[in-house]
């Protein structure tokens, strides 16, 4: 038995063994992280269209969960942009979504955390920071340069602004790695006090008794583990709303 | 269907706000916990440090393609710009957060 905690990560083909294609002589397979992605992508295309089919005055549970996942988004994009920024709705509406149904997803024994390599993370990251560079553009033209300005005299701006800029560079980063390694550290302990589970498990005598705690504290740290992925998730769209603002706004909000 | 009672109608109505107005006080964004406070300054002065770094390293590149030995020197000087950058994404992270804490359990107030 594999008790490399660091085991889970591991991406490899599945269903096709083949590559699929080759993109400048490197093949492309069909992974588990691509199949993950897939399986969330549709099941909450699926969930969330045919949850509000039925449009129910009193909801049914699933029609509510979609409400509800509706009204906290927008209350969200309200709350830290203003207005006009519900005209990114979709766009962050599905980042949330995305995020915390890889989340979830990844919660179930036996699956893979789409959200715990780094690769979609800052895939995911760059999406975002590129959205915002367009957005601030399109608004404000040449203008948005002015972000890059604090008000200072001019002979600290020469200082200031390589800061800004490095700072604004900075985002993608921090925030891919904020969920990457929130999720890589969850599932890596997980897996590790299931190690201890079957390592003691496994000794015998009183060893025995000794893996009922660990086993345990996986119920605790699973419960823990539900948390982080929600808030992971809304700590990921929070940040879009807060830096989409920025872009929105410019300065205007000191 | 019968016509409803008013007394009970207004009873419930009643009721119903006071569960509302409850929800919108209790239910508010609670502040963010102590360690994701700590985590989230510390990805952003190492994120920082990263980018400040690896442009420097970037700059030396690009010279060293063109004949100019700057090696080290650019790596230097934005490696600690990124520290600067790191600490400046850190104070804004923080007043973000207090922002959040001490703002008015409405949005009506302050929305739009």
């Amino acid at each position: 038995m594999n008790l490399n905690p660091m085991e889970q990560f591991a991406i490899k083909p599945v269903l096709i063994q083949d590559p699929l294609f080759h993109i400048a002589g490197h093949p492309i397979y069909f992974t588990n992280q691509a199949l993950l992605m897939v399986i969330v992508a549709v099941a909450s295309a699926l969930f969330l269209t045919f949850a509000v089919k039925p449009n129910r005055l009193v909801p049914t549970r699933g029609q509510s969960m979609a409400e509800m996942s509706y009204e906290f988004v927008a209350n969200m994009i309200h709350t830290a942009t203003g207005q006009d920024g519900l005209k990114f709705f979709p766009f962050v509406f599905t980042l949330f979504i995305f995020v915390l149904c890889s989340n979830f997803f990844g919660m179930v024994p036996g699956s893979f955390t789409v959200t715990s390599q780094i690769a979609v993370t800052l895939a995911l990251a760059c999406l975002v920071v590129g959205m915002v560079i367009v957005v601030g553009f399109m608004k404000h033209g040449i203008g948005f340069l002015k972000l890059f300005v604090p008000h200072a005299p001019w002979y600290l701006l020469v200082l200031l602004i390589p800061i800004e800029v490095i700072s604004f560079l900075t985002r993608p980063i921090s925030l891919s790695v904020r969920l990457f390694a929130n999720m890589l550290a969850g599932h890596t302990m997980l897996a590790v006090f299931a190690g201890f589970v079957v390592s003691l498990g496994t000794a015998g005598g009183i060893f025995m008794g000794v893996a009922l705690a660990p086993l345990l504290l996986i119920v605790a740290i699973m419960l823990l583990e539900l948390l982080v992925a929600f808030l992971q998730a809304y700590v990921f769209a929070i940040l879009t709303c807060i830096y989409l603002n920025e872009a929105l706004h410019l300065h205007d909000h000191h | 269907m019968t016509t409803p009672d008013p007394d009970r109608l207004s009873e419930l109505g009643k009721k119903l706000d006071k569960i509302q107005t409850r929800q919108e006080q209790g239910a508010r964004r609670a502040p963010p916990s102590q360690s994701n406070i700590a985590f989230r300054f510390a990805t952003e002065l190492v994120a920082s440090l990263i980018v400040g770094g690896g442009l420097g390293w970037g700059i030396d590149w690009l010279f060293g393609h063109f004949g100019f030995h700057t090696r080290p020197a650019f790596l230097i000087l934005f490696f600690v710009l990124g520290a600067a950058a790191g600490i400046r994404n850190v104070m804004r992270a923080a007043t973000e957060i207090n922002a959040e804490i001490a703002k008015p359990r409405s949005d009506k107030e302050n929305g739009s």
